[in-house]
């Protein structure tokens, strides 16, 4: 019998290829990440401080405020939110049985935003002793409440019998978004004005407002689910096939649903509530990877980590840089490199969302 | 070793789909399950693959289902669906790598591409599971559902295909090919359930036979003693006549003797 497999060409093993981009990618991220502390609107440089370090001196005040006050919890904060993004989007996606599923576009990102809202609008109400209790975890915490409640609302109304609808899931969408948006319309008139700062500087989308604060604000939760995400790989890979196969071929599928969907509104609420709408990474990342690598989520996931930090360090380093003194927001930037993408996708696959 | 299933009912919304259908398939032969359009073929396979709400029990080598977890299930039986549509651009062979991650030949790198050759398809194990023909894709399923179940029988206990129209769509060469793999499966110790549309088929490569109708099992028994005229115009609601063609001796039945 060894030798039936001997007159055909070993089959591609498109799997370890993808695994093997797993040291290419985070290389790539160190690069983008050692980038980004290079450049900035002053001329302080993470190599100008090594340097200074190596002669034995310790940098002076300025460099410690841009580098490790300014530029590091931005960019750390890139990192997890761009991994956050990327990871939701291929975990929905799998979830969804759909590639155009993204939390950004099919409302998850408009309910963790109206969370969002409210926790900073109604957080001055709360009694103090539940604000210390939650501190800076209110926002994200919030966001994570209303993404999980937008993405279970969203598999009730457009999976049925383990089939997703496309039209349905995108319908459903816009009118989640249109609720989202005018709750929150109705939270900015009772806003003060400080309130209202926080809200337009959010609403933008951008990762200026980073701070240490909001690191550990967010960040456990993203790691959380970005770890749990990643183990549901063989998971979501059966579900490829099916609800009904995926259970045939030995998967617990009610559990990895609800982790999927916990796993995508955690990581979206917690990005969301410290960067505001940043679009189209979680779309862009996982089509690029399946293009690359195929679409086997055991591989997918961590990749989609890797290249969605990558991917959102590099645009917010464009976003200093392209007007700089001033800056974009960084929606913008990754709108105008992702819609398009997303454009081409559907291009290439209008069957999909024919109705 | 069996497959039980002991007075399984289902309901769909108002509609009894199935109103105490039993089936006792044994390890070793084939067992067919044949019936007009809507009689609950389907829905019995269904409810013996715990893929839909039934009551009743369903006894896999001696254990039942609704309390076995779904990984120990797909250790022991692997399910062809009727139809089959993939998510994601998954290769040939990576889909029927999805089978053996869940069977219990995982360190067996060979097994896939092995199913792939035993269904005639090893050549396109490089191609886009989505660009395959309708019967191409039926055929890179079966071969998906024997890399599950690849050693028939295991530690003693017989493994089951359970095989939903697995000719459905496939021409008569192909159709003669996959009834031959569930019969070896069957004669080399394990067990098969198909649920079958072509009469003749059945007649040729089933050891036992349930005729369902109406949600009823009409008949159960050995294929010869069910493949009647009387059962199989009373299932069908037309009459129809079983034949034997001369040398062979096993029964078939022809349209052209049919009248309403």
């Amino acid at each position: 019998m060894a030798m039936l497999s001997d007159t055909h060409a070993r089959p591609r093993d498109r799997l370890s290829c993808a695994r093997l981009l797993h040291p290419v990618l985070a290389a790539v991220l160190v690069v983008a990440c050692v980038a980004s502390l290079e450049v900035g609107a002053t001329d302080v440089t993470l190599s100008s401080v090594l340097g200074k370090l190596a002669q034995g001196k310790l940098p002076d005040g300025i460099e410690r405020v841009v580098l490790f006050d300014i530029r590091l919890p931005r960019l750390v904060l890139g990192v997890l939110v761009g991994a956050a993004l990327a990871v939701s989007g291929a975990a929905m996606q799998g979830l969804f049985r759909n590639p155009l599923a993204d939390p950004g576009i099919v409302g998850v990102g408009a309910g963790a935003g109206l969370g969002a809202i409210l926790a900073i609008v109604l957080g001055g109400v709360l009694p103090a002793s539940l604000t210390a209790l939650t501190g800076n975890h209110l926002v994200p915490f919030a966001a994570f409440l209303g993404g999980w409640g937008s993405t279970i609302l969203l598999y009730r109304v457009a999976t049925r019998h383990g089939r997703t609808s496309v039209a349905t899931m995108l319908l459903a969408g816009i009118a989640l978004g249109a609720l989202a948006g005018a709750l929150s319309g109705v939270l900015v008139y009772i806003a003060d004005d400080r309130q209202l700062r926080d809200l337009t500087f959010w609403g933008l989308g951008s990762l200026a407002g980073a701070s240490w604060a909001k690191v550990v604000a967010a960040g456990p939760m993203i790691v959380i689910a970005v770890g749990v995400a990643a183990t549901l790989g063989r998971g979501l890979n059966g579900l490829a096939l099916g609800e009904a196969t995926a259970a045939h071929i030995g998967i617990d599928v009610q559990r990895m649903k609800a982790l999927a969907i916990l796993a995508v509104a955690a990581a979206t609420g917690a990005a969301v509530a410290v960067s505001g709408g940043i679009g189209f990474i979680g779309i862009v990342v996982p089509h690029l990877l399946r293009l690359a690598s195929g679409p086997d989520h055991r591989a997918l996931l961590v990749n989609a980590a890797l290249l969605g930090a990558t991917l959102l360090v590099l645009a917010d380093l464009l976003a200093r840089v392209v007007i700089a003194p001033a800056e974009l927001p960084i929606g913008i930037v990754t709108a105008v490199l992702g819609a398009p993408v997303f454009l081409w996708i559907l291009l290439k696959r209008r069957g999909l969302v024919e109705l | 070793m069996t497959l039980i299933a002991e007075d399984i009912r289902v309901v769909h919304g108002r509609h009894e789909a199935l109103s105490g259908v039993s089936l006792h398939a044994a390890a070793g032969e084939v067992t067919a399950i044949v019936g007009p359009n809507g009689s609950g073929k389907s829905t019995l396979l269904g409810a013996m693959t715990a893929s839909l709400p039934y009551r009743g029990r369903v006894i896999l080598n001696g254990s039942d289902i609704a309390t076995a977890k779904a990984w120990e299930l797909a250790a022991q039986r692997a399910v062809l669906p009727q139809t089959s549509r993939l998510a994601f651009p998954f290769s040939v062979i990576e889909v029927v790598r999805l089978g053996l991650q869940a069977g219990t030949a995982g360190d067996r790198p060979d097994v896939p591409i092995r199913a792939l050759e035993r269904v005639g398809l090893a050549h396109h194990a490089d191609r886009r599971f989505q660009e395959l023909s309708g019967g191409e894709a039926q055929r890179v399923m079966l071969a998906r559902v024997l890399a599950q179940v690849w050693e028939p029988v295991e530690d003693g206990q017989p493994r089951w295909l359970l095989l939903d129209e697995p000719v459905s769509s496939l021409d008569i060469a192909h159709q003669l090919q996959v009834m031959d793999i569930a019969r070896s499966f069957a004669r080399t110790g394990g067990g098969v359930i198909a649920v079958m549309h072509d009469l003749n088929l059945t007649a040729l490569y089933a050891d036992r036979l349930a005729v369902l109708s109406k949600g009823q099992c009409l008949s159960f028994g050995r294929t010869a003693d069910v493949l009647t005229d009387k059962i199989l115009s009373r299932a069908y609601g037309c009459s129809l006549r079983v034949s034997t063609p001369p040398p062979a001796g096993d029964p078939y039945i022809l349209p052209h003797a049919a009248s309403p």
